[in-house]
């Protein structure tokens, strides 16, 4: 049982940690989310999907790769690389942006019904996902790679690939510049206001609505960078993607604290770690069920995560 | 001497790092009314949320009678005798008038769940009797006429007079009052302290947080004064009018300063 | 706009005793005629009227009523209602396979399993609020699928078959003529209404709404919710239990494939669509949405994105839902028992 983990450990290492930096891209969306409006973004797998179709629309129909196609020179390869990329993060980011008008934000202030909001995002998210699936006859369809899957090198026995690799790097790259902009930024740092306390923010002269649209749209790029990278890597899409990866990175920023982006960060590669390691120990049967399980122990035992703040408190 | 109902001995209370109550010790006594005064963030809603349940002390108890209640579940002090109403006015905004005060005096019925179901005799005796009782509580505080008007509907005035009916109707033998007359013009204020004593003379013990001073003075027997999570004044109104200490929490300068 | 629901109301009001019995009677009369309205304009193209009538309807009603309990009136976003449904479905259909017991014997264990699992779903995510809650149900409702979908002792993928139908009094139950099953659910569904309307005008239906509308403050007026909170999953999850025996009973064959989150999903936009909390706004929307996707072929393929419209569409523009708005004030206290001034 433990020979496939054992003998191909730092392959099935380097596999995990890519997975698990698009968790943490994914859990973006959550995490942040959460921290403006103590609510879940219920919608954010289909923003996920969403931003998969991009790329694999964009590198099949547009520039059409295929999978036989001749290796393109490495110049198209970048431009292809950063068309996708972007189409991908936009998407996602304009479809974010709509979710929270829509769903959210009529609905955010009344405080008689707390879980109008939420079935308002579940009903999106199904709407998105349905029409996806209508669209797509429910059919798988298979996506070109874009970053080819070369091997660069081998570590340990380990087959280190591009596309893993540039998923790391580019996923890492992307959370920092998000962090810094987060800490940095005047936007960011009215984010991090409405966070902590809302009225004072206001009373600061944050623009409440203007901060949460930014943040539903941060989560949405983030998300839609993903979505690139998982394409890229799994070279499959389908209407239902979302559901799995989402429940995935929401309990990857419960492990690390809701509302914590660090935190989110540990827990999607821990998460993406555990996942590879575990697919090797036992097989994938169980895999929906177990990150179900994951989440509910932490919510019962440690709903702060590792890091975080406590998810409710009572306001009296 | 009447006796003493509550008592709060060495309560404090730390968020994080910040103390919020600081080894606080009052005793209320049985029939009288206390005002609880201080600053903005002195820590006076922490007391009432210590002594209802919704915190734990970090250390210090707090003591019904020779029981301690710290610790203990909210709807559980309820039930021994404790009530309060909120600064923000939290009523049950989509049921009437009545319905809010006989959901709170449901705490003091003894069916359930299949009781109701069955529609047993007592069941039915209980839910007369609860009627009969929330109408006689509305009558008591003067707004039996809004009975069947949805809470949330109501005229800001009779919606906090209604917070005091709903916690009179689990029948507390203690009612802490927070902010009763925020936002009251000055003859609601004197309507609401004549209330107050009305309710003092019904049986009940009264622990009030309030600004407002003369509806204090005028009515409390006691005060104490919070500055910072601790007790700096516990003594007649006329005295701790006049105490200097009290004087600079609320200015800031002392009387005299130099 | 003149106001069905008030003008409903008046005439109620206005009417003695005989008039009313006499109205119930009429009105009931004609539901219970509708299996023979088959070939009218009602006509469903896909699978006969007095199925559709039974399932998706019937079953849905049911259901929608056992969810409002725990949506509508506490409050609580249950998005794993149809563990209930299945806990129960499988119990009729290990238990008749297994044993000599017909549906009527297995009807009550099957309502305590799903009871059961209704209190080991509620205690420990009660601590549990809003977004947390939804997603904690959601999860238990796909553990319970998956579940049924790895174990072999329980069919797996391909579930159990050979389930019989109930026994009839005097009656045979039947495959192509499904008004006796339209008329036990209907027995059913009357039953279940009695007893929610009873729990709703008493200290119960009291506390489940001081619940959802300020919990905290509803625990310091003295309302036991961690009771409460409890009884509203166990008594939603026995009324969706006792739904999955009978679905098993009329499928003859069930599989974990129709125990999917979507169906959790339909029901609560029955819900949303009916209007939370509000018992008869449930009924008419769960056999509205129960019926227009076997009406409308188009909407057949499309009933889940039907369905997700209706939830964002009515959670902003109509959270009331379909039925127009009482102008008179609802008492949740019986009108007899009031002593008057």
């Amino acid at each position: 049982m433990f020979d496939t983990l054992i003998h191909q450990f730092w392959s099935l290492t380097y596999s995990g940690i890519a997975l698990g930096f698009i968790y943490v891209l994914i859990a973006m969306g959550y995490t942040m989310v959460y921290g403006v409006l103590r609510m879940i973004n219920f919608a954010n797998s289909e923003i996920f999907t969403v931003g998969a179709f991009a790329t694999m629309i964009v590198s099949k129909y547009v520039f059409d790769f295929s999978l036989e196609m001749i290796p393109p020179s490495n110049a198209k390869l970048f431009l292809v690389i950063i068309c996708c990329l972007a189409a991908s993060m936009l998407v996602s980011g304009l479809l974010a942006f709509l979710v929270e008008l829509v769903a959210y934000r009529h609905l955010r202030n009344r405080t008689s019904n707390r879980i109008a909001p939420l079935i308002s995002a579940i009903g999106i998210g199904i709407v998105i996902s349905e029409v996806v699936r209508i669209l797509t006859r429910a059919r798988t369809q298979f996506s070109p790679n874009v970053v080819p899957k070369k091997v660069l090198f081998t570590f340990q026995g380990a087959e280190i690939r591009l596309d893993n690799t540039v998923t790391i790097f580019a996923g890492l790259a992307l959370f920092i510049i998000l962090e810094r902009f987060i800490k940095l930024s005047r936007l960011g740092k009215g984010i991090r206001a409405v966070s902590m306390d809302e009225d004072s923010a206001k009373l600061m002269g944050v623009n409440l609505n203007r901060v949460i649209s930014l943040t539903f749209i941060l989560g949405g790029l983030m998300t839609g960078a993903a979505g690139f990278f998982y394409v890229n890597v799994y070279e499959n899409v389908k209407y239902n993607m979302g559901f799995s990866l989402g429940l995935a990175a929401f309990t990857a920023a419960v492990i690390g604290g809701i509302g914590n982006i660090r935190g989110a960060f540990f827990g999607g590669i821990a998460l993406g770690l555990v996942e590879i390691y575990a697919s090797a120990i036992v097989g994938t049967q169980w895999k929906p069920v177990t990150v179900f399980i994951i989440l509910i122990l932490i919510l019962l035992f440690r709903p702060n995560g590792i890091f975080g703040e406590a998810i409710q408190k009572t306001r009296v | 001497m009447s006796k003493t109902i509550l008592n709060l001995k060495d309560l404090t209370i730390k968020f994080g790092g910040v103390t919020a109550l600081n080894s606080v010790n009052l005793e209320l006594k049985e029939g009288e009314i206390l005002a609880l005064i201080g600053p903005n963030g002195a820590g006076k809603t922490t007391v009432f949320n210590l002594i209802t349940g919704v915190y734990k002390p970090t250390s210090g108890n707090v003591f019904l009678g020779d029981v301690a209640i710290d610790g203990k579940k909210r709807h559980h002090i309820t039930k021994l005798g404790i009530a309060r109403t909120f600064q923000n006015i939290r009523l049950f905004g989509d049921m009437t008038t009545l319905e809010n005060v006989i959901t709170a005096s449901d705490v003091r019925n003894k069916v359930g769940l299949i009781g109701s179901i069955l529609g047993t005799p007592r069941s039915r005796r209980e839910e007369k009797a609860s009627v009969a009782k929330a109408h006689e509580i509305l009558k008591f505080i003067g707004i039996d006429e809004y009975a069947d008007r949805l809470a949330k509907n109501l005229p800001y005035g009779v919606q906090r007079r209604l917070e005091i009916a709903r916690a009179l109707g689990t029948e507390p033998k203690i009612l802490l009052l927070d902010e009763p007359a925020a936002g009251f013009n000055p003859q609601e204020k004197v309507e609401l302290a004549a209330t107050i004593k009305k309710i003092r003379d019904a049986g009940y013990t009264v622990l009030l947080i309030e600004h407002d001073m003369s509806l204090i003075m005028g009515i409390s027997d006691r005060v104490a004064v919070l500055d910072f999570g601790q007790k700096i004044a516990d003594d007649l109104p006329s005295v701790v009018q006049n105490d200097p200490q009290v004087i600079a929490a609320y200015l800031g300068v002392p009387a005299d300063a130099s | 706009m003149i106001n069905l629901r008030d003008k409903g109301a008046e005439f109620w009001e206005r009417s003695n005793r005989p008039v009313r019995v006499l109205t119930v009677f009429a009105i009931l009369a004609v539901i219970a005629a509708l299996p023979y309205a088959g070939n009218s304009f009602l006509q469903t193209p896909i699978a006969a009227f007095d199925a559709v009538l039974v399932y998706p309807m019937g079953m849905f009603i049911l259901m929608a009523l056992g969810l409002n309990v725990v949506v509508g009136k506490s409050g609580m976003l249950d998005l794993g209602y149809v563990a209930f449904f299945a806990v129960g479905a499988y119990t009729m259909a290990l238990l008749s396979t297994h044993t000599g017991l017909n549906t009527w014997e297995i009807m009550p264990i099957g309502i305590v399993a799903a009871m059961i699992a209704g209190v080991l779903l509620a205690i420990p995510t009660l601590r549990l609020r809003g977004d947390y809650l939804a997603i904690v149900t959601l999860g238990f409702g796909e553990i319970v699928r998956v579940s049924a979908l790895n174990s072999e002792s329980i069919g797996g993928a391909l579930g159990i078959a050979g389930i019989p139908f109930p026994p009839g009094l005097g009656f045979e139950y039947q495959l192509l003529d499904q008004k006796y099953f339209y008329w036990t659910i209907l027995v059913m569904i009357l039953l279940v209404i009695w007893v929610i309307r009873r729990l709703t005008v008493r200290r119960p239906g009291r506390a489940w709404e001081s619940i959802r509308q300020d919990e905290d403050a509803a625990e310091l007026m003295g309302v036991s919710t961690y009771k409460y909170k409890i009884w509203a999953f166990v008594f939603g999850a026995a009324i969706g239990g006792g739904a999955g025996v009978f679905y098993a009973s009329r499928s003859m064959v069930i599989a974990p494939d129709n125990f999917t989150l979507n169906t959790s999903i339909l029901i609560l936009a029955c819900v949303v669509f009916g209007g939370m909390g509000n018992i008869w706004g449930v009924i008419v929307g769960a056999a509205i949405l129960g019926y227009l996707p076997d009406r409308f072929r188009f909407l057949s393929d499309a009933r889940l994105l039907l369905f997700g419209l209706v939830l964002v569409i009515f959670m902003n523009l109509r959270p009331e839902g379909i039925l127009p708005r009482k102008k008179r004030e609802k008492a949740i206290v019986k009108k007899d028992s009031g002593a008057s001034l």
